[in-house]
């Protein structure tokens, strides 16, 4: 039975394509975007056919299909135009079927159903199951990026280097955090770092013993660590938890931490020229005019 | 290398040779440099308190894989005295040969799954398992 | 392998380079304790760059060396701690309060100048 509907499909694959394109053509515009041109829509939906007949003929040849998803993939188009593409084969391609035949009665009709379906199943599987593969691609390089964001090191001049915590810190977060710190004031030979926790929005116990464990990890290399940015809710929570922070220098803001990390590293900042000085020049200048 | 294999310790220095091997297996399971550094310090915990106190046991190394995750798994088993109150020797600082007491506690935090399976009079078992940071 | 001991001024030099066992870890804080007391060094720099694993046992080494010779009148400061050495030895439980660190020989050198004010 199911040869002779590939028979039926396969010689009439002309037909069954113009209906299905039409059928395609009318969801552009509900669908995708504006910007995809005409062209290229009409070309990837003959390709698209192709590998659907090529598919029904080779019995689920999977070749095809996977060099298909992995063009629509690259193209970004959504996966909606592959199944919503299919949902369309398997209604024309039914109808037409049907159309061809003498007598309907209900056997017929569901063994026309299950032979369609046994077309489009596996390529719907094998899209699918590419499309999710990449989706999983995408997210985990997303999450690398993140981990990368997530601590930046910025070393601001010799000896002193600043890491910047924004967002939520959880245990898994913390270590890389630890470890990027570590690295990163061997790398930039820092003798003090200044930890940055204005975008930290909440300091428990549980981030404070992190930051505990960090700065205590800085000291055993060798080098300094200051918390910066301590915002009074900050402070207040500190404190009422009951979390010592006395062997652990802090300031309220990155510009006092700066400071006193200067004056560990024996420097000072020097105006090259004095507001007032600047000023009087000015006025010099002008009256010489 | 074999997924699984084990080293007899009862010279000092096999406590230098099972953490040998337990950073060689990590290095080639694919944990980072600080991972290698957690497994093979906890299994120089474990290899000691062996020495210490139960005079002879073994290390036993274990490649374990599941569908989504890769890791190592060591067990440390001896037929030594045994721990009579295992939350007491879980403790940061209880010793009883003066050492730090850092071990036992210590080797739970490096690793990611930790259990003690123990007998007074009969020995001590304790499997612990690092799994690769994806 | 014993442990080679360098002595510089009025200073002692280590540097770590092998694998230490625990018979070799004591006999070094055995050694170190002797030099301090023949040479009258007043200054220690014990560098640890080789070093990729410290355990609890070589952690009390370390920690009893530093303490033993600060009773003898020689600071000590702990240079080139790895990474994952101090990682591992936090997350132990270790944290080897009131010992001086710096990230190497050369900057180890200086805070002990620093710190002995000479
Ligand atoms: N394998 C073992 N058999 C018997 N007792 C053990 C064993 N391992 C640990 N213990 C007991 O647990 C205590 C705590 O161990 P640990 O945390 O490693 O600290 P430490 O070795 O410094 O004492 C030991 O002092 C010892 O009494
Ligand atoms: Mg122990």
């Amino acid at each position: 039975m199911e040869s002779r509907f590939t028979r039926i499909v396969v010689e009439n694959s002309n037909t069954i394509v113009q209906m299905w394109i039409k059928e395609i053509d009318s969801l552009k515009e509900v669908n995708y975007t504006a910007t995809i041109s005409d062209s290229l829509y009409d070309s990837t939906n003959r390709e698209f056919a192709e590998v659907i007949f090529t598919s029904i003929r080779n019995q689920g040849s999977t070749n095809a299909v996977e060099e298909f998803s992995g063009k629509i993939i690259k193209l970004g188009w959504p996966l909606s135009y592959i199944t919503d593409g299919l949902q369309a084969f398997r209604r024309v391609t039914t109808d037409f079927i049907l159309s061809q035949s003498e007598k309907v009665d209900t056997d017929y009709f569901s063994n026309v159903l299950s032979s369609v379906n046994h077309w489009i199943e596996p390529i719907i599987r094998q899209l699918v199951n590419d499309y999710t593969g990449s989706w999983e691609n995408i997210l985990s390089l997303q999450r690398v990026a993140l981990q990368e964001l997530s601590a930046p090191l910025i070393p601001v001049i010799d000896g002193i280097t600043i890491m910047p915590l924004i967002g939520t810190i959880d245990t898994e977060r913390a270590k890389l955090i630890m470890e990027g710190l570590l690295q990163g004031v061997i790398k930039h030979n820092s003798e003090v770092v200044l930890i940055d926790i204005t975008g930290v929005p909440v300091v428990d116990t549980m981030v404070a013993h992190h930051l505990i464990q960090a700065a205590e990890a800085v000291r055993l290399i060798g080098a300094k660590c200051i918390l910066v940015g301590i915002r009074p809710e900050i402070a207040q929570t500190i404190v009422k938890l009951g979390i010592d922070l006395s062997d652990f220098a802090t300031k309220s803001s990155l510009k006092k931490g700066f400071t006193s990390a200067l004056e560990i590293t024996n420097r000072t900042i020097v105006d090259l020229e004095s507001k007032e000085e600047k000023v009087e020049k000015l006025i010099h200048l002008l009256q010489g005019e | 290398m074999t997924p699984q294999s084990f080293v007899t310790v009862y010279k000092e220095w096999d406590i230098v040779g099972a953490r040998q091997i337990a950073r060689e297996m990590a290095k080639e399971l694919g944990f980072n440099v600080v991972d290698q550094a957690r497994i093979a310090t906890a299994v120089s915990e474990l290899a000691r308190n062996i020495y210490l106190y139960a005079k002879e046991g073994q290390i036993h190394y274990e490649v374990v894989e599941t569908m989504n995750k890769k890791g190592l798994c060591v067990r440390a088993v001896d037929t030594g005295p045994g721990i009579k109150d295992i939350s007491l020797v879980m403790q940061d600082g209880y010793s009883t040969s003066g050492g730090l007491g850092a071990g036992l506690p210590g080797v739970k935090r490096l690793m990611d799954e930790f259990d003690i399976q123990t007998k007074v009079g009969e020995g001590t078992t304790i499997t612990t398992t690092k799994w690769v940071r994806l | 392998m014993p442990i080679p001991i360098l002595k510089l001024h009025n200073y002692l030099l280590i540097s770590i380079q092998t694998e230490i066992d625990d018979q070799t870890a004591i006999e070094f804080q055995e050694d170190l304790l002797d030099k301090i007391h023949k040479t009258g060094a007043s200054g220690v720099v014990i560098d640890l760059t080789s070093v990729d694993i410290i355990d609890s046992f070589i952690a009390k080494v370390l920690g009893d060396v530093v303490a033993m010779s600060d009773l003898m009148g020689a600071k000590v400061v702990l240079t080139g701690i790895q990474p994952a050495v101090a990682m591992t030895l936090i997350e132990l439980g270790i944290h080897l309060q009131n010992i001086l660190t710096a990230l190497d020989l050369e900057q180890g050198l200086i805070k002990l100048h620093q710190e002995l004010g000479v």
